[in-house]
C-alpha cells in the first residue's frame, strides 16, 4: 500500500510536470460534451455534484457537497438548503459510517446554520479526535463554542485553526474572538490581514462586512459606509454590505434611500431578521401600516423555518417583543439562554425579563452581557434602561449616555430614545 | 378506472417509504423562492409561449397585488426584430402551503404572429431578477426544425414537481438563442450523441456493473471478478471502432514481421495506459480545478502527434533504404535475421527506427486513458482502496494489450503465410514493394485524424 503511493506518487510528479505545461492555457470552457468531468464549474456545489456524479462512493465529495449546500444556505439565508445538506451527509455516511471525519465537520457545519450549537460541539470534537490536523474541525469547534458562550475553549480552537491553516477562514473567526472581549483595534487589524488574504468577490465581500461593521459598532459612520461601498464595488450582489449600507444610510440622515434598501434587501433575502429590521425602520419612518405588514412577514418566516426544524430563540425573543407579547418572549429567551450563554443570549434574556417587568432579575443577565467585554452599544443601553427602571439613576444616566458614545446610531429606534430619557425627567430626577 | 386505483393503492406504501424525512414539506426550492418556467413553441407563423411562475409561501406574503401576466418580462426577438406578445389566457391560484401560509402560482399562455423558415431568435427573461429561484426554459418546433441548447420537455412538470435530489441543482436559464430552420422537430440538450453502436451498449452495461464492484464490498470473490471484467473491459475497448490504434499497433508490429515485435507494442500500451490513467487519475482526485476532458484532449493531441512523427518516420526510412529495404525485407523470411551478416552497418541503424517507431505506436496507443479506467481509479480513490483501484487500472491495460498484441500477431501469421508463397506475380510484388509507404501515408493520415479530433475538443 506504502510502495503503491510511493510510486504513484513518483509518477503523478514526473507527469504533474509535463502536464502543467500542456494546461497552462486552459482559459476557455471545452464546447464538446464531457469526456469525464466538464470543465469545473466556479460554483462549489455543482463542482461536489459532478464529482458525485462521476464518484457516487466518493464520501468525501458528498461531505464537500454538504457544506456547499450550508454555505449557500448561510448566504442566502435560504433553510431549505440544510435538508439537501443532510441528504449529502446521509449519503456520504452510508458509504463510510465510521472513521468519516470529512461527513463530522459537514455535520458540524450544519448544525451550526441550524443553532444547534451544542450538537455541532459534539461533532467537531469527534472529528478533531479523529484527526488533530483537520483545520475545519477546529473552525466549526470554534464557531460553536463561540455561540454557547464557552469563550476560552472558543478561543483555544480559534488559535488552533490560525496554528493549522492560517487564512481568511482562521482570521475572520480570530477577529470575532477578539471582538468579543473587546479588543476592537486587533480585530480590524486582523480583518484587514484577511483581506489582504482574499481573492474572490465574495471573500472581499465578506471581509468588508466586517470591517464596516466593527466601525459601526465603535460608532465611525464615515469609516462603515467607506468599507461597505468600497465592499459592494468587489461585490454587488452581498446582501449582508447592502444591509450595513442601508442602515448606515438611515444613520446618516438618508432615510428614503434606507427605506428602499430595506426594500431591496427583503426582496432578495426575506429572512426574519432583516424583515424584522425593516419593520422597525418603517417604525421609526412612521409608517406603521407597513411595518406592521412587515413584522407578520417576519413572523411567517420564523414559522416556516422553526417547522424546518430550525432553533432561534433571539428571533422569536425579538418577534414576540416586536408585537407586545413580553411573556412569550420571555419564554424563548429563558430557552435560548438553557442552550447558550453568549452575551448576544444574556444582553437578550435580559431585555425579555425588563419587558416582563422583572428588572430586578434583569439586571443580571445585563451586567454579565456587559461584562463580556464585548462593545455593544445596545448591551449598555439595555443595561441602562434597567438600572433606570430599579431606581438607579446616577448608573443609568453614566450607561445611557456611555452607549450614546459607543454608537450614536446604535438603532432607530432606541438610540433617539436614549436621548429623550438622558433629557428627560426619569434621569434629571 | 378501476383498475388504476387498484395501481394508485399499490404504490401508497412504496410513496410514503420516498418521503423525505424533514419534519414539515416546506417549498422544495425554499421559502424565499420566486420559480418561473418558459416553454416556447414555434411553428411556421408563430411563437407560442407558456409561462408559469411559482410564488413561494413568503413572495406569495410580499405580494402587494395580484400578480398578473402583464408584469412578466419575457422578450423574445427573430433576426434581433422583437416580438409584441398577445396574451391567450391566464390564470393566478392561490396553493396551500407549508406553516398554514399559502404558495401561488401564476399561468400565462402567450402567442405572437411572426413568420418562421430560417431565422435566429432570441428570448430573454427579465421578470424577478433579483429573487432566487428555479428558472427553467424549453424550446421546440412544429413544423419547424429548432436546434438550441434548450431541452424540448420541462424536468419539472412546468414546476409541478421539482426534482428533489441533492444532486439536481436548480436551472437558472435566463436568455437563449434558436436557430429555426424549415424541417420539424427539435434538436436540443437532449439530443443523445451518435450510439456507437452494438458493442458499446454491452460495454457501457459491463462498465456500469464494474463500478458497482470497485465501490462494494471487497471479498476475495468478487475482486477476483472486478480484476477479470477490468480485463475484458480492456479488451473490449480496444476493440471499439474509433480505436485507430489498434489498426496502427498492427501495422507497425506487422512491418517487422516478429512476434517479439507484437508482444513489445502489446506491453507498451499497457505501460503507458496505466501510467497514464494512474498520473491523471490522481491529478483529478487531488486537484478539483482541472477538467477531465481537456486533459484528454490535450493527450489526444499529444498521441496524435506521435502517430503522425512515427508515420514521417517510416516515409523517410522507406525513402532513404529503398534499395536496402528489399534485401531487409528478404532476410525476414527467418526468424532470427538478426544474425544475418550482410548490411551490417545500415541494418542496425534501421532496426533502432523501427523499434522507436515500435515504442512510439505503442506509447501513442496507451497515451489517452479510457474515461472508464479512469472514473474506476477515482472510485477506488474516493473508497480508500487506491492500491485496488491500481490493480483493476493494470488488468485494464493488459485486457486492451491483449487485444492489440492479438491483432498484431494475426497480422504477423497471416503475413508471414503469405511471405512463404513460392513466388508472388509481378503486379503483387511490385505493390508490396509500393506498400511500405502506403504504409506510412496512412499512419500520418490516421495520426493527424487523431490529433484533430482531439483537438476539436479543446479548440
Amino acid at each position: 500500500m506504502r510502495r503503491t503511493a510511493v510510486v504513484a506518487g513518483i509518477a503523478a510528479a514526473l507527469g504533474a510536470t509535463a502536464l502543467a505545461a500542456v494546461l497552462a492555457p486552459a482559459g476557455t470552457p471545452p464546447t464538446t460534451a464531457p469526456a469525464v468531468a466538464a470543465a469545473a464549474p466556479a460554483d462549489p456545489i455543482a463542482r461536489a455534484q459532478e464529482r458525485v456524479r462521476l464518484v457516487p462512493g466518493d464520501w468525501r465529495a458528498w461531505a464537500v457537497l454538504a457544506v456547499a449546500y450550508v454555505e449557500r444556505g448561510r448566504a442566502t439565508g435560504d433553510p431549505t438548503n440544510y435538508p439537501r445538506a443532510d441528504e449529502a451527509v446521509r449519503r456520504s455516511l452510508a458509504v463510510r459510517p465510521t472513521g468519516n471525519g470529512e461527513v463530522l465537520v459537514a455535520q458540524g457545519a450544519l448544525a451550526n446554520a441550524r443553532h444547534e450549537f451544542a450538537a455541532a460541539r459534539r461533532f467537531a470534537l469527534e472529528a478533531t479526535k479523529l484527526n488533530g490536523y483537520d483545520a475545519d474541525a477546529y473552525a466549526v469547534l470554534a464557531d460553536a463554542e463561540t455561540q454557547l458562550g464557552n469563550v476560552a475553549a472558543a478561543t483555544a480552537a480559534v488559535q488552533r485553526q490560525l496554528d493549522l491553516r492560517p487564512g481568511l477562514s482562521a482570521y475572520a473567526r480570530a477577529s470575532y474572538d477578539l471582538e468579543l472581549r473587546g479588543k476592537v483595534t486587533e480585530a480590524a487589524d486582523l480583518m484587514r490581514q484577511a483581506l489582504e488574504a482574499a481573492v474572490s468577490p465574495a471573500d472581499i465581500g465578506f471581509c468588508r462586512v466586517q470591517l464596516g461593521d466593527l466601525a459601526w459598532h465603535a460608532g465611525d459612520l464615515a469609516e462603515a459606509t467607506r468599507q461597505y461601498d468600497t465592499g459592494l464595488a468587489a461585490d454587488p450582489g452581498s446582501i449582508a454590505l447592502r444591509r450595513g449600507k442601508a442602515r448606515a444610510d438611515w444613520a446618516a440622515g438618508r432615510r428614503e434611500a434606507a427605506l428602499a434598501g430595506y426594500a431591496d434587501i427583503t426582496r432578495r433575502a426575506p429572512t426574519p431578521s432583516y424583515v424584522l429590521e425593516y419593520a422597525e425602520l418603517l417604525r421609526a419612518a412612521g409608517q406603521d401600516a407597513e411595518a406592521d405588514a412587515q413584522l407578520e412577514l417576519a413572523v411567517a418566516g420564523h414559522r416556516l423555518f422553526t417547522a424546518a426544524g430550525g432553533v432561534d430563540g433571539l428571533t422569536g425573543t425579538a418577534l414576540a417583543l416586536a408585537a407586545g407579547d413580553p411573556v412569550t418572549a420571555l419564554k424563548e429567551a429563558r430557552a435560548e439562554w438553557s442552550r447558550r450563554t453568549h452575551a448576544d443570549v444574556a444582553d437578550n434574556l435580559a431585555w425579555a425579563l425588563h419587558h416582563a417587568g422583572r428588572d430586578a432579575e434583569a439586571l443580571r443577565y445585563a451586567r454579565a452581557a456587559v461584562d463580556s467585554g464585548a462593545k455593544s452599544a445596545a448591551y449598555v443601553y439595555h443595561l441602562g434602561v434597567i438600572e433606570l427602571g430599579l431606581g438607579r439613576t446616577g448608573a443609568a444616566e453614566a450607561d445611557l449616555a456611555a452607549a450614546l458614545r459607543l454608537n450614536p446610531y446604535f438603532s432607530p429606534t432606541d438610540a433617539p430614545l436614549a436621548r429623550t430619557l438622558l433629557a428627560g425627567p426619569e434621569v434629571t430626577r | 378506472m378501476k383498475r388504476r386505483w387498484l395501481l394508485a393503492l399499490a404504490a401508497a406504501p412504496l410513496a410514503f417509504l420516498l418521503l423525505p424525512a424533514a419534519p414539515a414539506s416546506a417549498h422544495p426550492l425554499g421559502n424565499f423562492s420566486v420559480n418561473q418556467y418558459t416553454g416556447l413553441t414555434l411553428h411556421p407563423d408563430r411563437i407560442d409561449a407558456t409561462a408559469v411562475v411559482d410564488f413561494a409561501e413568503i413572495p406569495t406574503l410580499q405580494q402587494k397585488a395580484e400578480p398578473s401576466c402583464a408584469d412578466l418580462a419575457l422578450s423574445v426577438a427573430v433576426g434581433g426584430k422583437p416580438l409584441q406578445w398577445t396574451l391567450t389566457s391566464s390564470d393566478f391560484a392561490l396553493v396551500d402551503g407549508s406553516g398554514g401560509l399559502k404558495t401561488s402560482r401564476l399561468t400565462c399562455a402567450l402567442t405572437a404572429p411572426v413568420r418562421l423558415e430560417t431565422a435566429t431568435v432570441t428570448v430573454e427573461n427579465t421578470y424577478a431578477p433579483d429573487r432566487i429561484g428555479w428558472r427553467e426554459m424549453t424550446a421546440r418546433g412544429e413544423g419547424v426544425r429548432v436546434e438550441s441548447s434548450l431541452p424540448a420537455e420541462s424536468i419539472s412538470d412546468e414546476l409541478r414537481t421539482y426534482p428533489a435530489d441533492p444532486l439536481s441543482s436548480a436551472p437558472d436559464v435566463r436568455s437563449a438563442t434558436l436557430r429555426v430552420t424549415p424541417g420539424d422537430g427539435t434538436a436540443g440538450a437532449a439530443l443523445s450523441r451518435p450510439s456507437d453502436g452494438f458493442l458499446a451498449g454491452i460495454t457501457a452495461g459491463v462498465e456500469r456493473r464494474f463500478q458497482d464492484l470497485a465501490g462494494g464490498r471487497l471479498t476475495p470473490t468478487v475482486g477476483l471478478l472486478a480484476v477479470l471484467l477490468a480485463l475484458l473491459l480492456g479488451a473490449g475497448h480496444a476493440a471499439l471502432p474509433g480505436h485507430g490504434k489498434t489498426v496502427l499497433a498492427a501495422y507497425a508490429a506487422a512491418q517487422r514481421r516478429r512476434i517479439r515485435d507484437a508482444l513489445a507494442v502489446g506491453a507498451t500500451v499497457t505501460l503507458t495506459h496505466t501510467g497514464g490513467v494512474l498520473v491523471v487519475g490522481l491529478l483529478l482526485a487531488t486537484s478539483s480545478t482541472l477538467a477531465g476532458d481537456r486533459v484528454l484532449s490535450y493527450l489526444g493531441i499529444v498521441s496524435g502527434a506521435i502517430v503522425i512523427a512515427v508515420g514521417v518516420g517510416m516515409f523517410v526510412r522507406r525513402r532513404k533504404g529503398h534499395s536496402h529495404d528489399h534485401d531487409h525485407s528478404h532476410g525476414h523470411d527467418h526468424a532470427h535475421d538478426h544474425d544475418h551478416g550482410h548490411g551490417h552497418h545500415h541494418h542496425h541503424h534501421h532496426r533502432g527506427d523501427g523499434r522507436l517507431g515500435l515504442a512510439g505506436i505503442g506509447i501513442a496507443g496507451g497515451l489517452v486513458p479510457s474515461p472508464s479506467a479512469i472514473v474506476v481509479l477515482l472510485a477506488a480513490i474516493g473508497l480508500g482502496r487506491t492500491a485496488f483501484g491500481v490493480v483493476l487500472v493494470l488488468a485494464y491495460g493488459v485486457g486492451m494489450a491483449a487485444t492489440l498484441t492479438a491483432v498484431g500477431l494475426a497480422l504477423v501469421a497471416a503475413q508471414r503465410r503469405l511471405g512463404r508463397l513460392p513466388k508472388l506475380p509481378a503486379a503483387a510484388q511490385r505493390l508490396s514493394k509500393l506498400a511500405p509507404a502506403g504504409t506510412a501515408t496512412l499512419v500520418m493520415v490516421v495520426g493527424a485524424g487523431v490529433a484533430a479530433r482531439a483537438a476539436a475538443g479543446v479548440f
